[in-house]
């Protein structure tokens, strides 16, 4: 910077950065220094409260050969995949079902949202009671009269996650749908009137021109999504409370229970910089090329 | 000196006692009770305290078995902010201890004679190092089976003396169309059964060298993969609806009549007293069927954080003394469910399955067959009892074989050591 700059412009060119400080900071200390004081922890022998000696990579063998934990990460891939898949699937083909100039969109849209506004704990509460055997679909269909009708996904060990999905991807389809019908707004009629002319289907339309438009919808979708999988925490407790026999086990749940019932606090440390490492080795480089991306088109 | 010399004393001076006309110190009490019975019983130390001159300041947190309550204090401990007094299950309070930030109780067992009067089993989670640092208000039992008397006499099945018996009277149960155990898929609830089973099958002393030394001979013995094999039996034996059952909904389903029993500890019985139903006559409570009888017992304790203040160390103390009231103790456990944990305390206004819990801990006491409970954090520190829920609950929902079980509770014990 030279001295021939008026003040005027100085001032411009650091207000932003002044006004920006206070929240930077809270950010540098409230994330970053924890999850740096939480990688230390994972170093230690911490059990009750935070000690701060150092046993190296202990916790970390101790934690890749607890079982539980083996559960946990597949069930975490298992979910998160499905989820993503099903959420963003069903999201986009709801939002472009909507967009077809239809009459009561107004109100579909707010019964497609609504399950959003549910907390997860209400979501899986009430999930828990439409897929309990006992009370549920299956004796709703056998009182009906097909009495050889089975659906115990959720007392099944090996289904059980299956039920945490199909909560999950229920509560957050409407979501997804809102963000891509927004991104489909956005999109200008012309370009799809001149396809049309063309002689192009409307499948192919979407399938070549739209979608491929909605990129930036897709990256927030993606983003929070994952988010939502990796810190499922509050659906598990509600709907099957890592049951049965901890098959439907998460990271997050597994973090919870190491460090707060199980005294195991260098455990419960190293399984968060797991998850912390998981999250960034996929949403680094996609952030990454999206941006990168973004930058280079301008 | 005694109260009454105290009081002459008070007298005397004119001096206001039992701290009327003062303002109250308040002294800030952590707990998990939430529950109407855990309230009401909770009010009979507090009001006792209020004659003391203290006032109660209650710092309820409840849910997720305590672990909330435990997170809570972590943090406040780590800000230098510790509640006056806490409430303590199992290891809890030991691990504080270890910590150092609590206080000692010595001169008050030794002033009050308390040692002699609770249960020897009792003291190792009281004191740390010969320094008591809690006084336990209550003794809850652990393993009962909770039956529905209409049902058992529909069925025409007697009290089981075995735990094949009991198995085998799974049948009939069933033939008259009702759920033979009433159960939840939660991991802690089939531990509760597979614990009973470990120390009825095995005896007292196997129960200690695998559940208590955790010796790795008892842990991967025959014995414990017969215990398995046992559990193993009782597949098939619960509703379709038993999915993230509460374990309170099981004890609703007996007292309905919709199933035969329940394992559970003593707060089932709050359920059945909450439905008007009465021990013997509606229902019927006795100890999960054994050829060596046992007792195992889950208690609650209050200890008190080192705070630099003369005036909470007092009420810290009061505390202490309320707690150990042969009268609190009384009023409390007729509220609670459980039975007092002064050995000294008469037993004649409980009801006959407290009176049979007292009766049956003094035998026990005798005979060295008293135990802490594996699944309420009595016999090992959490990080290893996580273990057997872990095993246990994951065995009894698939179809894992019995050894297979074994081999990954030792593997599991010996990674957590």
């Amino acid at each position: 910077m030279s001295r021939s700059t008026p003040l005027s412009n100085r001032i411009e060119n650091w207000l932003p950065r002044l006004v920006l400080a206070p929240s930077l900071l809270v950010v540098l200390v409230a994330v970053y220094l924890f999850i740096c004081w939480t990688g230390w922890i994972s170093l230690s022998s911490s059990m009750i409260v935070p000690k701060y000696d150092f046993v190296g990579l202990n916790q970390y063998v101790r934690l890749w050969s607890t079982p539980r934990w083996h559960t946990a990460v597949f069930n975490l891939f298992v979910f998160s995949t499905l989820f993503l898949a099903l959420t963003t699937g069903l999201g986009l083909l709801m939002a472009i079902l909507l967009d077809q100039k239809i009459r009561v969109e107004g109100t579909l849209r707010a019964i497609f949202l609504y399950p959003m506004a549910l907390s997860f704990i209400v979501t899986g509460t009430a999930w828990k009671w439409i897929l309990n055997p006992a009370l549920g679909v299956q004796k709703v269909v056998n009182d009906l009269g097909w009495t050889s009708f089975v659906f115990d996904w959720i007392a099944q060990p090996t289904f059980a996650i299956y039920c945490v999905v199909i909560a999950a991807v229920w509560q957050s389809t409407g979501f997804a749908m809102a963000i891509f019908l927004a991104g489909l707004r956005g999109i200008d009629n012309s370009v799809i009137k001149a396809a049309q002319i063309e002689g192009a289907s409307l499948p192919r339309i979407y399938r070549t021109i739209v979608v491929p438009m909605l990129r930036p919808a897709f990256l927030s979708v993606i983003v929070l999504l994952s988010y939502i999988a990796i810190k499922s925490f509050d659906l598990i407790l509600a709907l099957t409370n890592t049951g049965p026999g901890s098959a439907t086990e998460m990271p997050s749940t597994f973090m919870y229970s190491a460090t707060f019932r199980r005294d195991q606090m260098g455990v419960g440390a190293a399984s968060a910089m797991m998850m912390l490492m998981t999250v960034a080795a996929i949403i680094v480089p996609y952030l990454y090329s999206e941006l990168k991306e973004s930058r280079d088109g301008q | 000196m005694t109260k009454l010399k105290r009081m002459l004393l008070a007298a005397a001076l004119g001096l206001p006692f039992a701290g009327q006309a003062m303002a109250q110190t308040k002294i800030e009490g952590l707990h998990v009770w939430t529950s109407a019975s855990e309230v009401g019983a909770l009010k009979v130390i507090t009001d006792k305290l209020k004659t003391m001159g203290f006032e109660w300041q209650d710092s309820a947190v409840g849910g997720a078995n305590g672990a909330n309550a435990q997170q809570a204090l972590r943090t406040r401990v780590a800000a230098g902010n510790p509640p006056a007094v806490m409430q303590f299950l199992g290891f809890e309070g030991l691990g504080w201890a270890k910590e150092g930030v609590l206080r000692s109780l010595n001169d008050l067992y030794a002033k009050n004679g308390w040692k002699a009067a609770l249960p020897p089993v009792m003291l190792q989670f009281l004191q740390q190092d010969d320094t008591f640092f809690s006084t336990p208000i209550n003794m809850h039992r652990q393993n009962w089976v909770w039956a529905n008397k209409a049902v058992f006499d529909k069925a025409g099945i007697a009290i089981p003396t075995s735990w094949d018996e009991l198995i085998a009277s799974a049948e009939k149960l069933k033939a008259i169309g009702v759920t033979p155990i009433a159960m939840s898929d939660e991991s802690w609830q089939i531990e509760e059964l597979f614990e009973s089973m470990l120390i009825d099958v095995n005896g007292p002393d196997f129960y200690k060298k695998a559940a208590i030394d955790l010796d790795e001979t008892a842990l991967s013995s025959p014995e414990m993969i017969k215990t398995f094999e046992l559990l193993g039996k009782v597949r098939g034996l619960h509703d379709a609806g038993f999915t993230g059952r509460d374990w309170a909904a099981a004890t609703n389903l007996v007292a309905n009549g919709q199933a035969g029993m329940q394992i559970m500890g003593d707060w089932a019985k709050g359920e059945f007293l909450a439905k008007g139903m009465k021990p013997g006559v509606d229902f019927l409570c006795f100890p999960t069927p054994t050829a060596t009888p046992n007792y195992k017992f889950v208690f609650d304790t209050f200890g008190g954080f080192k705070i630099k203040n003369a005036d909470i160390e007092k009420g810290q103390d009061a505390v202490a003394e309320a707690i150990m009231d042969p009268e609190v103790q009384k009023k409390f456990n007729l509220i609670k469910g459980s039975i007092p944990a002064r050995l000294d305390v008469a037993m004649d206004d409980f009801d006959d399955c407290a009176k049979r819990s007292f009766s049956d801990r003094v035998a026990a006491i005798k005979n060295n067959a008293i135990y802490g409970s594996l699944t309420d954090g009595f016999a090992v520190e959490p990080r290893f009892s996580g273990v057997f829920q872990d095993v246990v609950g994951k065995f009894f929902v698939t179809d894992m074989s019995a050894e297979d079980a074994v081999k990954s509770l030792v593997d599991g014990i010996n990674n957590a050591r």
